[in-house]
């Protein structure tokens, strides 16, 4: 992947992906079926909005007409170049960010949600895909790697699974992801919309600061020993315990 | 900050040859209090470089304050002789080159201060401008740091020097308590100095501008860290309450929020972090309340567990540290954060 255009040919262009902000939820859209580096920078401008000035408390990731994501554009590398590995980087950075969000977010998934659609998935809190939907890692098929996924996708399936998955790239139903814990709910097709309302009526308040901090520290399991995490566990919690919401609850409680 | 910018033009550091693991001061004075021990061999602390006196037959050190206030004057001669020099002499400088002294220190009390100790032992010209920060704390190298970026910046071309020369072993006492035995196992000797000057000599290697300053003191916790009066000692004791690093955490944002946003930066534009060690809770608590992460405080994590917590000169142990890693890259934007007594928090926006 090559760096990206400027800015200013960027705005002359169709944009790649919207942000549409409704009440408390803001729509991530992908607006073509793959990922160039254009949508790479794209939506790092959508996770500044989202990080610096909403005031939403979910994001629901989705494609458009019947594709969810089918993964890297080719178009952005050149056989005869020597090959740049600092796109991928800016992609893994962005996984990141959409990991860390301190929002309760939910992948829409209607139709295809392939290689790097399926690792935008996997970042996000909650997914949800109707029937007809299939998920596919198929980079190594194709020869390259499934960026992080390789790092993300055990962590929900199991490494047994996680191998299969990746190293025979073959799709899979919604109905088949669902069992194995890949997508959560499988909606019917054409009731995506509401399937994804009932998941975010279920975060409940979906409190900022405790969502950030409860992702974070589940992230960090991984990562890192219960003696060292529970340190941050603490630090977590009292950060927690002193913000409004708690107050709240123990108002609520009659303390 | 006016133009021309002050920059950290060079930093040097030194640690007492005789390097400890905790297990070491356990036995040497023989600390029989298991929840003591359980203290000393927590994992964040493994080693600290420190003058230690001999133990009597039961143990016990053997140093009166009037002992005490002597290794630290001794020490802050010694180690701060070699920070200076380490700072100085890659870039062909000495002593007497240096128009501005500052000199930090809280962990022993001296009349005339450290910087006049240092222009009769270490060769700084006598006409040379001085300033002594003394007892602000852990956070105080940064209430140095900010007159000297300013006498440096309304000074182009001449050379300002900041020390902090803490020996916190000179604040030890032993009495088997939770209270001391914090202190004991956690405060490391080491003195730090920099460089800072506008407009002047090449610098050897990155030389961050010192953009500007933000302060934050929370006096509803002034008890939280403090010097008592033991009169069973005869010694000064330092207090930690054991809430003080979720009251830092808690407060750690506020300063580096105004900091960041009158620049137009967000936490995401700081790629470099140097963090006071203060200790692992307090580490712990700035973390996930700046929301930064484990790799960011590496260094102040590494200065922790290698020599303890330096007091006031610490973030200047991680910033060569950070300096010796090689990541650091033109433009780059850094935060110094030191926290302390007060309950005091003070930062620093750097540009490389």
């Amino acid at each position: 992947m090559a760096e990206g255009s400027k800015a200013e040919e960027r705005t002359a262009r169709a944009r790649t992906v919207s942000l549409h902000t409704e009440a408390e939820v803001a729509h991530l859209r992908l607006l073509r079926p793959t990922i160039t580096m254009r949508m790479v920078h794209e939506l790092g401008e959508a996770l500044d909005q989202l990080e610096d000035h909403s005031a939403a408390r979910f994001v629901v990731i989705s494609g458009v007409d019947g594709v969810f994501c089918a993964g890297i554009d080719f178009a952005d590398f050149r056989p005869d170049a020597p090959m740049d590995i600092h796109g991928f980087h800016k992609w893994e950075q962005l996984l990141v960010r959409v990991e860390k969000l301190g929002k309760a977010t939910v992948a829409a998934i209607d139709g295809p949600c392939r290689g790097g659609g399926a690792q935008l998935a996997l970042v996000c809190d909650v997914r949800v895909a109707t029937a007809r939907s299939v998920v596919q890692f198929d980079e190594i098929h194709l020869g390259f790697l499934p960026g992080m996924g390789t790092w993300r996708l055990a962590k929900y399936v199991g490494l047994g699974r996680a191998k299969r998955l990746l190293l025979q790239g073959a799709p899979v139903s919604a109905a088949a992801a669902e069992r194995i814990g890949l997508i959560d709910v499988v909606a019917e097709d054409g009731a995506l919309d509401a399937a994804v309302a009932a998941e975010l009526a279920a975060f409940g308040p979906a409190h900022p600061v405790a969502t950030e901090l409860g992702k974070r520290l589940l992230l960090e399991s991984y990562a890192e020993s219960f003696e060292e995490n529970i340190g941050g566990f603490l630090a977590a919690q009292h950060r927690a315990i002193s913000q409004s919401a708690f107050l709240d609850t123990l108002k609520k409680a009659g303390r | 900050m006016s133009t021309p910018a002050a920059r950290i033009l060079a930093v040097g550091t030194a640690t007492p040859p005789t390097r400890y693991t905790q297990a070491e001061v356990l036995e040497r004075f023989r600390v029989a209090n298991p929840a003591v021990r359980k203290l000393f061999l927590a994992p964040h602390v493994r080693s600290r470089h420190l003058y230690l006196p001999a133990a009597d037959a039961e143990g016990r050190p053997t140093e009166d304050q009037a002992a005490l206030l002597r290794k630290h004057r001794k020490g802050a001669l010694a180690l701060g002789g070699q920070a200076i020099h380490a700072a100085l002499e890659p870039l062909g400088l000495r002593p007497a080159d240096v128009d501005y002294l500052c000199c930090v220190s809280s962990t022993g009390f001296m009349l005339p201060g450290i910087s006049a100790m240092y222009v009769k032992h270490l060769g700084f010209r006598t006409s040379m401008h001085r300033a002594d920060v003394v007892g602000m704390g852990c956070n105080a190298g940064l209430n140095g740091l900010n007159p000297v970026a300013w006498w440096a910046a309304s000074h182009p071309g001449r050379l300002a020097l900041m020390v902090c020369a803490e020996v916190n072993s000179a604040l030890y006492i032993y009495d088997d308590t939770m209270a001391t035995g914090v202190v004991n196992s956690l405060f490391g000797d080491g003195c730090a100095a920099v460089l800072v000057g506008a407009d002047v000599l090449p610098s050897a290697g990155p030389a961050p501008a010192l953009v500007d300053f933000e302060s934050h003191l929370i006096p509803d916790t002034w008890d939280a860290m403090h010097y008592e009066w033991r009169q069973d000692h005869g010694k000064f004791s330092f207090v930690l309450d054991r809430d003080v690093p979720y009251v830092l955490g808690l407060n750690a944002d506020l300063p580096v929020g105004r900091l960041l946003g009158r620049h137009g930066l967000r936490r995401r534009d700081v790629r470099h972090w140097l963090i006071h060690s203060g200790g692992r809770k307090v580490i712990d608590a700035i973390k996930y309340t700046v929301g930064i992460t484990e790799h960011d405080v590496r260094h102040t994590v590494g200065v922790l567990g290698e020599l303890g917590n330096l007091g006031s000169g610490s973030f200047l142990f991680s910033y060569q540290r950070l300096l010796r890693e090689g990541v650091v890259q033109t433009g780059d934007w850094g935060v110094m954060m030191t926290m302390g007594p007060g309950s005091t928090i003070e930062t620093a926006l750097l540009r490389f």
